[in-house]
C-alpha cells in the first residue's frame, strides 16, 4: 500500500533515504522531495525566479539529484546539495534565455527602495531582498541560501571572483541596513523545514 | 565579529523557509515524472531487446543455420557409423546422430540463459 510505504520512509534519515533512492526506490526519493521541496523552491524564488519558473527548475533539480543520488555521500545536507544543483540549473536557464548577461551588465544602484507595508509589521527576508539589484540578489542568495562558495558562484555566473565578492559585500550592506532592528525585523527567522 | 554574527543570522534566515501549502502536490508531480521516466526506460530496453532478437533471428535464418545443423547431423551420423566400425560407439556421439538433438538442446539453454541475463540487466537498471 503506498501510504504505508510513505510512513515507513517518513521515519528514515535523509542519508538512509538516499541509499534507498540509489537502488531505484522512487518512493524513498519522494519522501526527500516532500521534506525539502519547499526549501529548494524557496531558494529559487529568492534568487528572483517567478513561482512557476521556480517550480519547474526545482523539479528538474530533483530529477537530476535522483539520477546522481549515488554521488551524494552525506557530506553536508541533502537539501544543501539539491539547492546547489537548483541554483546552477536556474543560472543555466537564465543564460539560455539571455537574461543573465543583461542582469550582470545592468549597473547596480546604490539605494533601492522596496515597497513597504505596515511599518510595525515584521519585514521578512523576501521583502529585504527586494532592496538588492538582480545580480546582487543572485550572488547573495547563491552564497548564503544555496551554500556556494564565492569561487563556485563566480564560475557559475561566469564573472570574475572580485566582481562576485563586491556584489555580495554590497548586497550584505544593503541587507544589514534593511534588516536592522529599527526596521522591526526579527532576525531569528521563521519556522520552516530548512 | 559583528559582521560574522550578521552573516550567521542571515544564513539561518535563508535556511528557515516555511513549508509551502502545495508541498505535497509538488512532491507528487516529481514522483510522477520519475515514474514516467522509469516506464519510458523499461519500454526502451524492451524495444531494444525485441529489435535485437529480430535481428539475431534474421541473421540465423540468413546464415542457413538450420541447413548447417542438418549437415552437422549427417556428419555426426557418418562419424558414428565410422566409429562403430572401430569401437562400440559412445552415447554423446549417438545423441548427435539423432537429428542434431544436442545442438537444439544447447540452443534452447542459450536462449534461456540470455532471457535470464536480460531480466537481471533490466532489474539492475
Amino acid at each position: 500500500m503506498p501510504g504505508s510505504r510513505h510512513s515507513r520512509f517518513a521515519s528514515l534519515h535523509d542519508v538512509e533515504l538516499c541509499s534507498h533512492a540509489a537502488t531505484g526506490e522512487r518512493r524513498a526519493f519522494g519522501e526527500l522531495v516532500r521534506r525539502h521541496g519547499s526549501a529548494v523552491r524557496g531558494v529559487l524564488r529568492r534568487m528572483g525566479a517567478q513561482s512557476a519558473e521556480a517550480d519547474d527548475v526545482a523539479q528538474d533539480a530533483f530529477l537530476t539529484a535522483f539520477e546522481r543520488v549515488a554521488e551524494f555521500r552525506g557530506e553536508g545536507t541533502f537539501a544543501g546539495w539539491v539547492k546547489k544543483i537548483a541554483a546552477r540549473l536556474y543560472l543555466r536557464r537564465l543564460q539560455r534565455d539571455r537574461k543573465l548577461g543583461l542582469m550582470t551588465a545592468e549597473p547596480v544602484e546604490d539605494e533601492a527602495e522596496a515597497p513597504r507595508g505596515d511599518a510595525d509589521a515584521t519585514i521578512d527576508l523576501e521583502e529585504a531582498l527586494k532592496v538588492l539589484g538582480p545580480v546582487e540578489r543572485l550572488c547573495v542568495t547563491m552564497c548564503f541560501g544555496a551554500g556556494l562558495s564565492h569561487t563556485e558562484a563566480a564560475e557559475a555566473l561566469n564573472l570574475p571572483l572580485g566582481t562576485v565578492k563586491s556584489h555580495v559585500k554590497r548586497g550584505l550592506e544593503k541587507l544589514r541596513t534593511r534588516l536592522a532592528p529599527e526596521h522591526g525585523v526579527v532576525l531569528e527567522g521563521r519556522r520552516g523545514n530548512g | 565579529m559583528v559582521e560574522l554574527d550578521f552573516e550567521r543570522r542571515l544564513e539561518r534566515l535563508f535556511a528557515d523557509y516555511p513549508e509551502l501549502p502545495d508541498a505535497g502536490s509538488f512532491a507528487e508531480r516529481v514522483e510522477r515524472r520519475l515514474d514516467a521516466g522509469w516506464t519510458a526506460r523499461r519500454w526502451l530496453i524492451g524495444a531494444a531487446g525485441v529489435v535485437g532478437g529480430v535481428i539475431g533471428a534474421s541473421q540465423l535464418m540468413l546464415s542457413n543455420v538450420f541447413q548447417r545443423v542438418e549437415t552437422a547431423g549427417d556428419s555426426a551420423r557418418l562419424l558414428t557409423s565410422s566409429l562403430n566400425h572401430i569401437s562400440t560407439g559412445t552415447d554423446w556421439v549417438a545423441a548427435l546422430s539423432n537429428g542434431g538433438t544436442a545442438v537444439w538442446v544447447a540452443a534452447g539453454l542459450a536462449v534461456i540463459m540470455m532471457g535470464f541475463v536480460l531480466t537481471r540487466v533490466i532489474g539492475e537498471i
